[in-house]
C-alpha cells in the first residue's frame, strides 16, 4: 500500500492569513492566538490556532464532505474544508507576494537614496576643498549654482 | 595689477569643468593641480596659443577631469 500526501502552505504569519480571510469573504473574530471564523460544524467555531509557529486549522474532520450539515457557513462556495483551505492558501500567497514586492521596492528605493546621497556628498566634499584650497592661496570665491551644477569663480590680484 | 581667475565648474556627478585666465604659461596648469588635486583622471585638455607664451599676461586653459 503506498500513500501521497499534500499539506497546504503553513499559515506562520497573521497578517496575511488575516488578508486572505477578509479576501475571500470569511468573517472572524479574534482571540489570543486564535483566529475564530464563523465557519461553524458540529463542534462549533472553526478555527486557526497557533501552534508551534504555524496557524493550523481546527474543525471536525468530517467536515470535508459536500453534504456536510454545516451550523453555519458564512462563504458559501467553500463547503468543504480543503476548498476553503485551498482558498486561503491562494490568497495568502497573493499577499505574501504582495508584501515581498512591496519590500523589493522599498529596499531598491532605500539603495537608490543611499547612492544618490553618497553622490551629493562627494561633490560636496569635493567643493569644500576646493574653496579651502582656493581661499589659502588667496582667492577670493564667488559660488553660484547654475543647473543644477556648482559654479565656483576664483579671483585674485598679483602685482 | 592683474587679475587671475578661474571658473571651475562641478556638475552633479562630480565631473569638473575648468577655465583659467591671466595665469602665465605652464603655472596655470599647476595651479589647477594645486586646487583640484590630481589631473591624472584628466579627461581632456585644450590649450591655447597664449599657453605656449611664457611672458603673456593671460593665459587660458581649460581642463576637464572625469570623476572618481
Amino acid at each position: 500500500m503506498s500513500a501521497v500526501v499534500k499539506t497546504i502552505t503553513p499559515f506562520i504569519n497573521k497578517e496575511f492569513l488575516l488578508q486572505a480571510l477578509d479576501a475571500i469573504g470569511c468573517k472572524y473574530t479574534l482571540q489570543g492566538n486564535e483566529i475564530i471564523t464563523e465557519r461553524v460544524d458540529y463542534y462549533g467555531n472553526q478555527k486557526f490556532v497557533l501552534i508551534n509557529g504555524r496557524f493550523q486549522f481546527q474543525h471536525d474532520s468530517s467536515a470535508n464532505r459536500e453534504q456536510y450539515p454545516w451550523r453555519n457557513l458564512n462563504v458559501k462556495e467553500y463547503k468543504t474544508v480543503s476548498s476553503f483551505l485551498v482558498a486561503v492558501e491562494s490568497k495568502y500567497h497573493y499577499f505574501y507576494n504582495l508584501k515581498m514586492e512591496e519590500l523589493e521596492k522599498q529596499r531598491q528605493e532605500e539603495e537608490r537614496i543611499r547612492l544618490e546621497n553618497e553622490r551629493k556628498a562627494f561633490v560636496e566634499k569635493q567643493k569644500e576643498s576646493i574653496i579651502a584650497k582656493a581661499k589659502e592661496k588667496g582667492y577670493s570665491v564667488k559660488e553660484e549654482n547654475v543647473k543644477g551644477k556648482v559654479k565656483l569663480v576664483l579671483v585674485r590680484n598679483t602685482y | 595689477m592683474a587679475e587671475q581667475r578661474i571658473v571651475i565648474t562641478i556638475d552633479e556627478n562630480g565631473k569638473i569643468n575648468a577655465s583659467t585666465e591671466g595665469i602665465k604659461g605652464e603655472m596655470c596648469l599647476d595651479e589647477l593641480q594645486e586646487l583640484l588635486g590630481s589631473l591624472e583622471e584628466l579627461q581632456y585638455i585644450s590649450k591655447t596659443d597664449e599657453f605656449y607664451q611664457a611672458n603673456e599676461l593671460k593665459s587660458q586653459n581649460k581642463i576637464q577631469n572625469k570623476k572618481q
